[in-house]
């Protein structure tokens, strides 16, 4: 992505934020908004998706509108972006999609997850043994940073840097599954005879 | 023609099924035979040239004429090697047959027009790019790309290999990403966007006036020079971060770690977020300020200083 598309992006995600917050009260699910705004962007043709790749650069654009809550969390001093549900609304567990405690990402992005894990591993079948188990210790590494930064955050949810480095560690887990994918199968498919 | 076999058995005049097949596995044979080529075709001075290879080796140079000339030592399960000319773009495929991309491997030397711009992938192939002057992308899944770049954007991907970038000090904008590879760049001026999951990202000697540098365990190690007006991004989970600005900086300074330390040998000393919990910051401003340093780690430690 250039600068211009992100600098584009940045602002399409403050604007997805903004609806956002008020969105996810009631359900803590953080997707249905972010895929809402992100649905009207594609609509104004702003952005060009192609193939099987559509679903998972929607999948990083969308948890990437996440980013919106810091950003809000940060600038909105009266009226907190990120809301405070009761403690114990939902069942914790540290795992994908959990957003520490009090939210999560909401079984779409768990959809479009489990949906890039199981094209990501027809792809590692193509490749060797060596470059499969590199590929699972660095996923291990990233999930266990997820839960890590995950079971911190239900200690403290207002902490930004927290925040911030779970959404990039979830953009990191969406983005490796993408690029081996696409990485290995390009090769292989002009290759193939 | 009668025989005997090995295995004491007669031997039977081949039929026309037989001979069929023996016409088949020849070919096949003939496929999957050692060969070496050596071909050339005219080429644009600024065209582009596509080059893929599933293993192996891909070796680029840039050299004064409108040729591309490709020297191959073709493996065992090669199927063709696919040389064309369309427009101003070449394309370079070692093309494998279904079921033989395992155990296959292919040595390409490739001279190329220097104003040519390069797209070379690879799955285990390494990549070996000089003197091409046009853009570049490059990526291997488990092969190493090393590279020189001369002013034009430069884009490298790995999954398991190692990322070389050499920079020549002439502006341009560099994405380097790997997963378990170290990345490695000096001498770039301009932009550079290192990722990394385990691999260590080490920028040094270089000058930018933008770099954004993510890793989740691998050490980051940015010894560079950042314009005014420039802007650093790090972030770590796990790995430590070692930043020396070569000459004189100016920025805001926004550095946080959840667990990790943070020493620095300019500014003020960092402080405790909280009373009660872990994490140490550090917010401060050098020069005019016109810059931006943004540090984010989680249990990486931070060593920072300026020459």
């Amino acid at each position: 992505m250039n600068e211009m598309n992100e600098n584009e992006f940045d602002d399409k995600l403050m604007q997805a934020a903004a609806g956002l917050a008020k969105e996810v009260r009631p359900e803590n699910d953080l997707w249905p908004g972010i895929e809402a705004s992100i649905t009207s962007s594609q609509g104004e043709g702003g952005w060009q998706w192609r193939g099987m790749f559509a679903q998972a650069a929607a999948v990083i654009l969308l948890v990437g509108g996440s980013s919106g809550l810091t950003y809000l969390a940060v600038h909105e001093d009266r009226n907190p972006a990120v809301p405070v549900a009761p403690v114990g609304a939902l069942e914790f567990r540290p795992v994908s999609g959990s957003f520490g405690s009090h939210y999560n990402l909401g079984p779409d992005f768990q959809d479009a997850r489990d949906d890039l894990e199981s094209k990501l591993q027809e792809e590692l079948a193509n490749l060797s043994p060596e470059t499969r188990a590199e590929v699972d210790k660095n996923m291990t590494a990233i999930r266990n940073a997820i839960i890590e930064i995950n079971k911190a955050l239900a200690e403290e949810p207002d902490n930004v840097l927290l925040q911030d480095l779970l959404l990039s560690s979830y953009r990191k887990e969406l983005a490796l599954m993408t690029r081996v994918d696409g990485m290995a199968s390009s090769v292989m498919r002009r290759n193939d005879i | 023609m009668h025989g005997r076999r090995e295995d004491g058995t007669d031997m039977k005049r081949p039929t026309m099924r037989t001979l069929t097949l023996t016409v088949f596995c020849l070919c096949a044979a003939g496929a999957l035979a050692d060969e070496e080529i050596d071909r050339t075709l005219d080429a644009d001075a600024k065209g582009t040239v596509t080059i893929s290879n599933t293993a192996g080796m891909i070796d680029v140079q840039g050299w004064s004429r409108n040729e591309v000339n490709v020297i191959g030592d073709i493996g065992r399960g090669v199927e063709e090697l696919f040389f064309e000319r369309n427009g101003d773009d070449i394309t370079i495929q070692v093309k494998v047959s279904r079921g033989h991309h395992r155990g296959v491997s292919t040595d390409l030397e490739v001279r190329v027009p220097q104003g040519s711009s390069l797209k070379v992938s690879g799955v285990s192939a390494d990549i070996e790019v000089k003197d091409v002057l046009g853009t570049q992308q490059l990526s291997s899944v488990s092969g190493d790309v090393v590279s020189e770049a001369a002013g034009a954007d430069v884009e490298i991907e790995t999954v398991s290999g190692d990322v070389e970038l050499q920079g020549d000090d002439q502006e341009m904008v560099a994405e380097l990403s790997s997963v378990s590879g170290d990345v490695e760049a000096q001498n770039l001026v301009g932009e550079v966007t290192a990722n990394s999951v385990s691999g260590d990202v080490y920028l040094i000697e270089s000058t930018f006036n933008r770099a954004r540098i993510h890793t989740t365990s691998g050490e980051i190690v940015f010894h560079a020079r950042l314009l005014d007006s420039g802007r650093l991004s790090v972030e770590t989970i796990n790995g430590d971060v070692d930043v020396v600005f070569e000459d004189d900086v100016s920025a805001r300074f926004d550095i946080e770690s959840f667990n990790g330390r943070i020493d620095n040998c300019f500014g003020p000393e960092p402080v405790r977020t909280s009373q009660y919990a872990p994490g140490t910051e550090l917010k401060f401003t050098e020069g005019s300020g016109s810059g931006r340093v943004s540090i984010k780690t989680l249990n990486g430690d931070l060593q920072m200083c300026n020459d």
